[in-house]
């Protein structure tokens, strides 16, 4: 009967040592996120806090016919997939090649990578004076020197997007070229050398050998860099604030403004629920081919 | 002889584009700190040359601006309490969850895990109502706690599986047959063996910490609780225009995390690393 009592006690006190976290997650991350499921049902505004009354699909009609949900949708999709598909291969690349013996691979690990540790609102405010069209934008500047005409990177609704891309990458392509290296680094030399005396040369060594054992981080880098992509805030909030027009809208920018620009509680709420919903479908489909994936090179 | 030269140069030659590359990488970062040095005029007209005065006046104005000392330390304060938070609750909950793996703490560790999928954000205005109903609107502990909340997730994954993988549990039960409480176990014997994964838990939620900017934009108002991103974020309008005066503000608002990167860079890349490829 002792031991069980002592056995009880203990038990009990490995779950108190669970308690903390658990209090903060559930407060914190789980509660808001369940509610938002209530709340996307009725008619919560900033105009009306009390006596919801539930008005069914409601809100998740009214974001498919406003605009801003519609784009928001399509500019956070290629977003997420420019992301993925440049940020991976990019950083596969420099990983590759400063896998390589060099003498200053230390220090150019360390420069590439430099740009992740920055806030990316600051890195989105620099930035804006580098691709601006005015006196200080210095791509502009190179741009006009060798003879072309100025582009609006961040004022022409086409491009604005691809301007923003393309700062992200600059910044999170080192984040990727790290987890690289350290897979590059577990391989297995004697791989190679089985590889060269069955006659492969670089390319081929590059296809059998490394790039199927590359599957764990090749793994995480795309599939961080997608739910990255979708939820894609701060940079655009200093680049553009989803501007011009509603070109550089994300889903996350445009739930922001929904919800504390406009006061639209619910439907912003529901805006979270397609987001989430549109998050599990694009990472399942990711999860599922990279699985795929790593069955073919088996 | 093709073959022979390239043997020769190659390697040497293919190191010279990567430097050229690392610098081209390097032009923005560049151009900030030079920037904040000079006059308007001297950086309209050459905005990439060292400057040739060294022009601390954009420096003082910005210090005090921004009432620097004051969100510096707020966001050091922000900072220290959600990774300390962050380490020692999400080390105490993996130390159980893999110590004693019956059912329920299996769910709960999936249960954990799922937020990793979930995107919290979704949650905002709710999250905003709770804040507010437990008065801790406009007070750093409304970030602080945030953070330990979404930030556990990652951390408790990373300290599970190096207590599966590199704790042995032979050292504990020696302890329990000493009479040792779980309490003491864990924090005398097991939580010391933990050093090179705290590191890693460290780095990690270090950058996403100091880097927030939504928490703070959501919860923290008044110009005494705000964080050294949200200055930033107040004086861009107003400055926009006199650039010369915003570049120092862009640079102390990266040059904390500049600076500790730079004393810390090898062991940052080497946790960023083990941190994404365990977790």
């Amino acid at each position: 009967m002792n031991t069980k009592m002592r056995l009880l006690k203990r038990e009990l006190d490995y779950q108190i040592l669970i308690l903390p976290v658990l209090i903060f997650y559930l407060l914190f991350c789980v509660y808001p996120f369940f509610s938002t499921f209530y709340y996307s049902f009725t008619d919560y505004s900033n105009m009306k806090l009390d006596n919801l009354k539930f008005v069914g699909f409601d809100n998740f009609k009214g974001i498919f016919d406003s605009d801003l949900l519609t784009i928001s949708i399509k500019n956070s999709i290629i977003y997420a997939i420019l992301m993925t598909v440049f940020q991976t291969s990019l950083g596969l690349i420099l990983a590759v090649f400063l896998d390589r013996k060099l003498k200053t691979k230390n220090i150019l690990r360390s420069m590439f990578f430099l740009p992740a540790v920055f806030s990316p609102l600051i890195i989105g405010y620099l930035w804006s004076y580098i691709m601006s069209t005015s006196d200080f934008g210095l791509i502009n500047r190179a741009v006009t020197a060798l003879g072309f005409a100025k582009i609006n990177f961040l004022g022409n609704p086409d491009l604005a997007l691809y301007s923003v891309v393309g700062t992200q990458l600059w910044q999170w392509t080192g984040w990727a070229m790290v987890i690289f290296l350290a897979n590059l680094q577990s391989i297995p030399k004697d791989l190679y050398e089985a590889a060269e005396i069955d006659g492969a040369n670089s390319w081929g060594k590059f296809w059998r050998v490394t790039l199927p054992l590359m599957q764990p981080s090749v793994n995480v880098v795309s599939v961080t860099a997608i739910i990255g992509g979708l939820k894609v805030f701060d940079i655009i909030f200093a680049l553009t604030e989803g501007g011009p027009g509603n070109s550089t809208q994300t889903i996350m920018t445009a739930y922001i403004k929904t919800v504390f620009t406009e006061g639209f509680y619910a439907k912003g709420a529901a805006f979270g629920v397609v987001f989430f919903i549109a998050v599990m479908i694009i990472t399942m489909v990711m999860m599922s081919f990279l699985k795929k994936w790593g069955e073919q090179t088996r | 002889m093709n073959t022979k030269w390239l043997r020769k140069w190659g390697n040497p030659l293919f190191e010279l584009c990567m430097i050229i590359a690392a610098l081209i990488t390097f032009i923005p970062i560049y151009y900030l700190i030079v920037t904040t040095f000079k006059t308007p005029d001297q950086a309209t007209l050459f905005p990439l040359s060292l400057p040739t005065t060294f022009n601390f006046g954009n420096y003082a104005e910005a210090w005090s601006t921004m009432q620097y000392p004051r969100v510096f330390m707020n966001t050091l304060i922000v900072t220290v309490l959600s990774v300390l938070g962050i380490v020692l609750f999400s080390s105490m909950a993996a130390y159980a969850l893999a110590r004693r793996n019956h059912a329920f703490n299996r769910f709960l560790f999936y249960f954990f895990l799922a937020g990793m999928m979930v995107p919290f954000q979704m949650g905002l205005v709710n999250l905003y109502k709770l804040i507010n109903a437990l008065g801790l609107m406009d007070h750093l502990a409304a970030v602080t706690v945030v953070n330990i909340g979404t930030g556990s997730i990652i951390a408790i994954f990373l300290f599970h599986s190096f207590f599966l993988s590199s704790v042995p549990i032979e050292l504990e039960e020696a302890a329990f047959i000493d009479g040792c409480s779980v309490f003491k176990t864990f924090w005398l014997i097991a939580f010391p063996l933990l050093k090179p994964v705290i590191a890693t838990v460290v780095i990690l939620s270090t950058l996403n910490v100091w880097n927030d900017f939504m928490n703070p934009l959501l919860f923290l108002q008044s110009r005494e609780n705000n964080v050294i991103l949200l200055e930033v974020f107040r004086n861009v309008g107003q400055f926009s225009v006199d650039w010369t005066s915003l570049f120092p503000m862009l640079l102390m608002g990266v040059a904390p995390l500049m600076i500790f990167y730079l004393a810390m860079q090898k062991y940052i890349i080497k946790g960023v690393a083990a941190g994404a490829l365990k977790g």
